[in-house]
């Protein structure tokens, strides 16, 4: 049932008394107008005999009058007579216009005017004028005619009189008789007006009270079902391997599933309510200094943001983790921030796993070159050993001279290479100026004897020295990397080309402002890369080489150089004609160097 | 000193390192030739008759191993004695030489080894 149905009902409710009492009204209405007009009846019949009985008194005022007259003679005896006499052809008349006669009482009337002239015109007049001519009257039949006379009179008013009460009893009978009609008739009317209401009234409330329970019903399994996924959400919360903290959208600290808990130390009673930031309490690894509240950047930003790298979380008891996190904003229903959600986790041993493995991977680069050193140390001291026997064994003077030249050349070879080494695994603390061009002739130099061996020719394009801020030992790290990759591309027979394009800090013809520094470019003209391969490229433990490579090597590479402020690209083409890879790298000259970079 | 003087071909493209041997070797009494490559080494191996072969195995183009089979194709008898800056190479190589040395063991282990070849050479 939805609500237009409901105020139907409602409507229905409110209506069908309201039409039944009216209908009850005016039947009522009706049954009272009867007995109305029953009564005026009634009254009809009490006005007829009190005027019967006014006219019966006048005429009995007559007759006293005129037998007084008779036996005195005395005119004043005769004078009630005369008042009658004069009244009561009025009153006849009154008595005539009554409404409501019939003509049983018409003719009573009649005959009683009749009756009473006749006694007047007869009787009455004759004594009077026989008394005032003198005469006697007090003849016995004259007086036994006129008593005849009135007699008769008498017995009319008394039947006129009769006759109207009769009337007037059956009327106050048929009154009764409606009013007790009308009783009946009200109690039935009541009942079935009070019945039907009640019935009505009764099919609709069931209607609406089976669409109530229906409406019930449902709630209930609304709230059943909202119960079952709140249920579910909180299981995945609570079961989730990360730990997640809900905040309000003032910061405050709502919810904490059981990894949040163990990560921070702070259990979900004490944190409740409490400002994040109370809670969860983040420092840079490195600065020690405050890490942004998520909450404060998400609502910042207004969109899901991770944090910054090297994040140390502070726990309760002031031990450390490293952690990675995300904070989201829970949106409200107009896209407003009704909250945040932070999801976040120990990465301790994760930092730890990668730490390894870029060791790791800086052992690869080292045993890679492993070889080439062997060799280049190795042949000098062969020569030095030799030239030192010679000598031994009786040398002239100029021979040994000669020969000590000699020894001192390849022993300034071991230096330089010993050096070059070095510098791979030397580590400072901070960025020192590097002269790009000076490291990469120190790689190739060191490289070179393995060109020759693949017979790989390097073509380099290296102007006047260009230097940039950097960690040496890592950028060395890189573009060993980098350059073996692209001779191990190239393959016998290939080509390598090392350059450096120094730039200067202004706008780029298309306007863009750019940094002083400078880009390096290696490039093979090996096979290419395929474009499915390409987006892998820079992924941990992906290699194109099988188990000759650690799938370490442009990840780490990367990592670096985006520690040092700069960027690597890798373009490759694998057309017949134009095939081969070209990696850019660009340093900035005073980069900012990014510590978590990697 | 031999009576008769051997004629010993070294193949290295370490320069300094050929020019140092070769005089070594010619102090010692041996007829020297050298080249600075493969290449070249087959080339006057197939040419002079040369009785002993020093050979280096990292080398530019073709290495020991390859410059070795082929002079093993043409003239099988004559000793190689293989000098390598690696340590470890492959029994695949190292079947094709009669001898085999890490360069910086000193002069009097080459002498020796030299010697000793040269001998069962000539014995067989």
């Amino acid at each position: 049932m939805n609500l237009s149905q409901f105020n139907r009902i409602l409507r229905q409710v409110f209506l069908l008394p309201v039409i039944a009492l009216l209908l009850m009204a005016v039947a009522l209405y009706l049954q009272i107008q009867g007995a109305n007009s029953t009564v005026n009846l009634i009254q009809e019949s009490n006005a007829r005999i009190a005027q019967v009985s006014r006219i019966e008194k006048l005429i009995l005022n007559e007759e006293s009058g005129l037998r007084g007259y008779e036996n005195t003679s005395d005119d004043r005896f005769l004078q009630p007579y005369l008042a009658a006499s004069s009244s009561l052809q009025a009153e006849f008349d009154k008595m005539q216009t009554l409404p409501g006669l019939d003509s049983i009482e018409k003719h009573y009337l009649d005959d009683l005017i009749e009756k009473h002239q006749i006694w007047q015109d007869a009787f009455a007049l004759p004594v009077i004028a026989t008394i005032r001519a003198g005469g006697q009257v007090r003849d016995v039949d004259l007086n036994l005619r006129g008593k005849i006379m009135m007699d008769d009179i008498r017995q009319d008013i008394a039947d006129t009189t009769h006759n109207a009460e009769q009337r007037r009893s059956a009327r106050i009978d048929l009154w009764r008789r409606q009013v007790r009609q009308m009783e009946w008739f009200l109690l039935a009317l009541a009942l079935c007006v009070g019945i039907s209401i009640g019935l009505f009234a009764l099919n609709r409330l069931h209607a609406v009270s089976s669409a109530y329970k229906t409406s019930l019903d449902v709630l209930g399994r609304r709230a059943e079902e909202i119960f079952q996924s709140e249920q579910e959400l909180r299981t995945t919360l609570a079961s989730i391997g990360d730990g997640v903290i809900t905040c309000d959208a003032a910061g405050r600290v709502q919810m904490m599933n059981p990894v949040a808990v163990q990560l921070t130390g702070w259990t979900q009673a004490e944190a409740q309510g409490q400002p994040l930031e109370a809670i969860f309490h983040i420092v840079n690894e490195k600065t020690r200094d405050i890490v942004e509240n998520p909450v404060a950047k998400v609502k910042r930003l207004n969109r899901i943001v991770g944090l910054a790298n090297h994040t140390v979380l502070i726990r309760k008891d002031k031990t450390e983790l490293n952690i990675a996190d995300s904070g989201a904003p829970i949106r409200d229903r107009t896209d407003g921030i009704a909250g945040v959600v932070m999801v976040f986790r120990d990465i301790t041993l994760e930092r730890k796993t990668q730490d390894a493995l870029l060791a790791n991977e800086k052992l690869a680069v080292a045993g890679r070159l492993a070889a080439t050193i062997a060799h280049e140390i190795h042949n000098p001291l062969d020569s030095v050993s030799n030239l030192l026997y010679l000598m031994r064994n009786g040398a002239s003077k100029e021979e040994s001279e000669q020969f000590m030249d000699m020894a001192e050349q390849e022993l300034a070879r071991v230096t330089q290479i010993s050096r070059a080494m070095l510098g791979l695994y030397r580590e400072s603390k901070a960025p020192v100026q590097v002269d790009l061009k000076e490291m990469l002739q120190e790689i190739l130099l060191l490289m070179e004897h393995r060109f020759s061996d693949e017979r790989v020719t390097i073509h380099t394009d290296l102007p006047s020295s260009v230097s940039v801020d950097a960690f040496p030992a890592e950028l060395r790290q890189v573009f060993s990397n980098l350059i073996a990759n692209a001779a191990e591309a190239a393959g016998p027979g290939g080509e390598v080309r090392v350059s450096i394009t120094p730039q200067k800090d202004g706008l780029t013809e298309t306007g863009i402002k750019q940094e002083a520094g400078a880009t390096v470019l290696i490039a093979d003209d090996g096979a290419g890369i395929p474009a499915e391969v390409r987006p892998h490229l820079f992924q941990p433990f992906f290699t194109t080489k099988g188990e000759r490579g650690t799938g370490l090597g442009l990840w780490v590479s990367r990592g670096i150089i985006t520690k040092h402020g700069g960027s690597i690209e890798l373009t490759s083409n694998t057309d017949d004609s134009t095939h081969g890879t070209v990696v850019s790298v660009f340093l900035a000259t005073k980069p900012t160097i990014n510590a978590g970079g990697d | 000193m031999p009576e008769q003087s051997h004629l010993v071909l070294c193949v290295d493209d370490e320069l300094i390192g050929l020019k140092v041997r070769k005089i070594l070797l010619e102090r010692a009494g041996y007829r020297v030739l050298t080249a600075p490559d493969g290449s070249a080494g087959l080339d006057i191996f197939s040419r002079e008759p040369v009785e002993a072969v020093v050979l280096d195995y990292s080398m530019p183009g073709m290495n020991g191993g390859e410059v070795a089979s082929k002079m093993r194709q043409t003239k099988p008898h004559i000793p190689i004695l293989l000098l390598s800056a690696y340590m470890g190479l492959s029994s695949d190589v190292l079947s094709m030489v009669d001898l085999y040395m890490t360069k910086g063991e000193g002069p009097p282990v080459l002498l020796q080894k030299l010697s000793s070849l040269l001998q069962s050479s000539s014995d067989a």
